[in-house]
């Protein structure tokens, strides 16, 4: 409440305004503008504690308690670095990462091959180019179980599309998932007509980016092609080469959808990834205190690449040019 | 502050509107009653919503919805198991496979109903009516105990689909009898002597080349005999081997016992019985050969026309005979699954029983529970479960298998209630995914050459017998 102004004293100065929050209420309160910045982020803030943060620390705390999430009544009993100590004498768990490692070393030197081919095809100019990049970089647009599905069908023995092409010349029946080693190939296959358009994308960055005055000065030189790709080209790629092939070592590290889709890990658990094992741990065996030690072991896998990532982007930030 | 008490108030009003929504009217008013139920999405469920959307009317006045979450064969148990563990309690019903009644009874998520069938004669009458083995294996846990949790939704059971076109031609089967000195099963007593050997006869004798003689035609394409589950999914191995690991007189580990796997699971007859199993693989399609062949792999390789018999569940046949998706829709024809010949000549058809019961869960208040129940047995009355067997659907119900109508509603019904006498189930326990999933792991690698059935069955035991340790299930 504000009193009326007397009528014995003029006032010095017109009656100051009301105070905001009294004028328009706690909302008014609440925008004002000093406090409109943290309250525009206050759910984006809750979010993240909500969805990200808090399972992060739940399954933390669970990753040193037996404990099985379908009986919710029975309390978790602590087993302290039990869970972590099982899994590294685990042969299991050392069987899927030895699986894990030669899919991502499989795919991703397949998919650096193969980007870095597409990335200097698409360089050049000619018809139908913007078309066909369209085109090429379809795969990596798609869902991963879709391309799980397609994968599985252009296996499948009896009414596939590849074997059917690979027995029209044989005569025999072309069954790809059948050992180890071929599922490992397939998988790797899938996985790398997928990302390979990723790779494509980084090295057409770097490419482009080439001043066109090096080539002609080169060409003057008289520098072979060779040499013109080993002292012009390749020195503005590299970085980004490095990029992706770590970019694209974290992604396929944790590789789950087209593993699951297409082999199930089998046969047997030859390709089984640690991605689909902790899956499996998790929600077939229901082992949670163990599936989340797991997750954090891999967790400080995907770190150790991350970081390795993280000091490429320096490098590549100190660069000149 | 007075802003404050504004949001407040109509933040409340809000909620108040937004519950009066779920939980309506006086009690003299009817109430509209929703029951969100779980279930794998195919034929069975879908003609269970449209059927209740059609014809159900509540007997207590109350306005009752059937809403049925559809969900993918491949990921149910995953997404009902994720469902119950986080404690969303979205469903009041829950259609379950039956070996998961332990793991979720234990789990304090499926609901007991002995005092609500002993205060209710309508319920007690449903139960009386319903075959024993659906009592022992779908509907009580521990398995065959008295303590009731769930009712058939639908019961299943393996069963061959075959080709008549091929199996009834006079070429073929003057051509099987001279080559095997057996005649090729037509018709379906013909069918009813048909045992593992027979069926490897069958294999060998219909893979057919592209362009060889094959019934009245020639083979399009490389043409196969058989085919039957051997996938790493879920159970779809284990279904088949236990099937003839039961059918040569092996056993799985007895869940009403302690004692252990080992020499059981592991037993030569079981080693044997699962050789036989591995040996039959070779007559089927090559995806045999990836462990990938599952139920569904074969119901397709089967309407495409690329085999020319299969064992799988009935609750897949419906596809098989619509024009509309399966090439051999006019040509097939049912029978009972083969068997292992005994000493006597007879013959042993222990199967793997399918189907799912459904539940109810232990978070609905009591009017719920009432309006569920009804739901059930309106499911299980004669007059829908006719018109489910006429839409294509078994039934468990005596009163409906037992009438001579029922064998006219569909051509596979036949084999599918002379089956009944044969079903056997895999474990109830708790502890039954995980003992699935090693399991499922271990005959995948038999299957696809890496180990053999010897070692297969070792490590099944072997891993049985720790897990079971460890939960204190034997000595």
């Amino acid at each position: 409440m504000t009193s009326p102004p007397s009528s014995q004293t003029a006032p010095a100065s017109p009656p100051a305004a009301p105070p905001a929050r009294s004028a328009r209420g706690f909302f008014g309160w609440m925008l004002a503008p000093e406090r409109r910045g943290p309250l525009l982020v206050a759910p984006a803030i809750a979010t993240l504690v909500i969805v990200n943060l808090f399972p992060l620390m739940w399954s933390y705390g669970l990753s040193f308690f037996s404990y099985n999430a379908k009986y919710l009544k029975r309390p978790p009993s602590w087993v302290g670095l039990g869970n972590f100590i099982d899994l590294f004498s685990d042969v299991d768990v050392w069987e899927r990462f030895q699986n894990t490692a030669l899919i991502v070393i499989g795919s991703v030197f397949l998919q650096l091959i193969i980007g870095f081919l597409l990335a200097l095809l698409f360089s050049t100019e000619f018809p139908l180019r913007r078309y066909l990049l369209m085109l090429v970089l379809a795969p990596m647009m798609l869902s991963l179980s879709a391309v799980g599905v397609f994968f599985k069908l252009f296996y499948e023995p009896t009414l596939g599309f590849i074997p059917r092409l690979v027995q029209e010349f044989t005569g025999e029946p072309f069954v790809i998932l059948s050992t180890p080693t071929k599922a490992t190939i397939a998988i790797v296959c899938a996985d790398a007509w997928m990302w390979s358009p990723f790779v494509m994308l980084l090295v057409l960055a770097g490419l482009v980016s080439v001043p066109k005055y090096l080539y002609e000065a080169a060409e003057i030189d008289r520098a072979g092609a060779w040499r013109r790709f080993r002292t012009i080209t390749f020195p503005y790629i590299k970085s980004l080469l490095l990029l992706a092939l770590l970019f694209r070592t974290i992604e396929t590290f944790k590789i789950f959808d087209v593993v699951y889709v297409l082999t199930e890990g089998g046969p047997g658990s030859s390709t089984e990834t640690i991605s689909v094992y902790l899956f499996r741990v998790a929600f077939n065996y229901f082992q949670t205190g163990r599936a989340s030690a797991l997750g954090y072991i891999t967790l400080f896998a995907v770190i150790v690449l991350t970081s390795l990532y993280l000091y490429a982007i320096n490098t590549r930030r100190a660069e000149p040019g | 502050m007075q802003g404050l008490k504004l949001g407040i108030a109509a933040a409340a009003v809000t909620a108040g509107v937004l519950l009066g929504g779920a939980v309506t009217a006086t009690p003299a008013q009817a109430k509209d009653i929703v029951i969100n139920m779980a279930a794998p999405d195919w034929l069975p469920t879908r003609f269970m919503q449209e059927e209740f959307n059609r014809t159900y009317k509540a007997k207590s006045g109350n306005s009752v919805k059937l809403v049925i979450d559809f969900i993918p064969w491949p990921s149910f148990y995953q997404r009902v198991a994720a469902s119950l563990s986080s404690g969303e309690k979205k469903y009041q019903m829950i259609v379950t496979d039956s070996q998961w009644m332990g793991d979720f009874v234990e789990g304090g998520h499926y609901l007991k109903l002995n005092k609500y069938i002993e205060a209710d004669p309508e319920l007690q009458a449903t139960l009386a009516d319903m075959h024993q083995v659906l009592k022992d294996t779908a509907s009580s846990y521990p398995a065959t105990s008295q303590n009731f949790y769930g009712f058939p939704q639908f019961p299943d059971n393996l069963v061959t689909f075959f080709r008549t076109d091929l199996f009834c031609n006079a070429g073929e089967r003057a051509a099987f009898k001279a080559k095997f000195s057996k005649t090729l099963p037509c018709y379906y007593n013909e069918w009813e002597q048909v045992d593992w050997d027979t069926w490897g006869n069958i294999g060998e004798f219909f893979h057919r080349k592209k362009g060889e003689k094959l019934g009245a035609g020639t083979a399009d394409d490389e043409f196969y005999g058989v085919a039957f589950q051997a996938g790493k999914g879920y159970d779809f191995s284990s279904m088949q081997i236990n099937t003839l690991v039961w059918d040569y007189g092996g056993g799985i580990w007895d869940e009403t016992k302690t004692a252990p796997a080992a020499g059981v699971v592991n037993s030569p007859i079981a080693v044997k019985a699962m050789e036989k199993y591995l040996d039959l693989l070779k007559w089927a399609p090559p995806v045999a050969k990836t462990g990938q062949m599952d139920i569904f792999v074969i119901q397709d390789l089967y309407m495409q026309g690329k085999v020319a018999a299969i064992v799988d569940w009935v609750g897949l046949a419906g596809p098989v005979v619509n024009p509309k998706v399966s090439k051999v829709s006019d040509v097939t024809a049912f029978a009972q699954s083969p068997g292992a010949r005994k000493e006597d000549g007879s013959i042993s058809r222990w199967a793997n029983i399918g189907g799912q019961p459904f539940v109810l869960t232990t978070w609905n208040n009591d009017e719920v529970v009432h309006e569920a129940l009804d739901v059930v047995k309106w499911w299980l009355s004669k007059p829908t479960q006719v018109n489910f067997a006429k839409a294509g659907g078994q039934s468990g119900m005596l009163s409906v298998i037992n009438d001579p109508a029922y064998m006219t509603y569909a051509p596979w019904n036949r084999a599918f209630v002379d089956n009944y006498q044969w079903q056997k189930d895999v474990w109830h326990i708790p502890e039954f995914f995980p003992l699935l999933t090693q399991q499922q792991e271990q005959f995948d690698k038999a299957i696809t050459g890496q180990i053999t059935a010897k070692q297969a069955l070792d490590a099944v035991a072997a891993y049985q017998d720790k897990t079971l340790k460890e939960a204190g299930r034997i000595k």
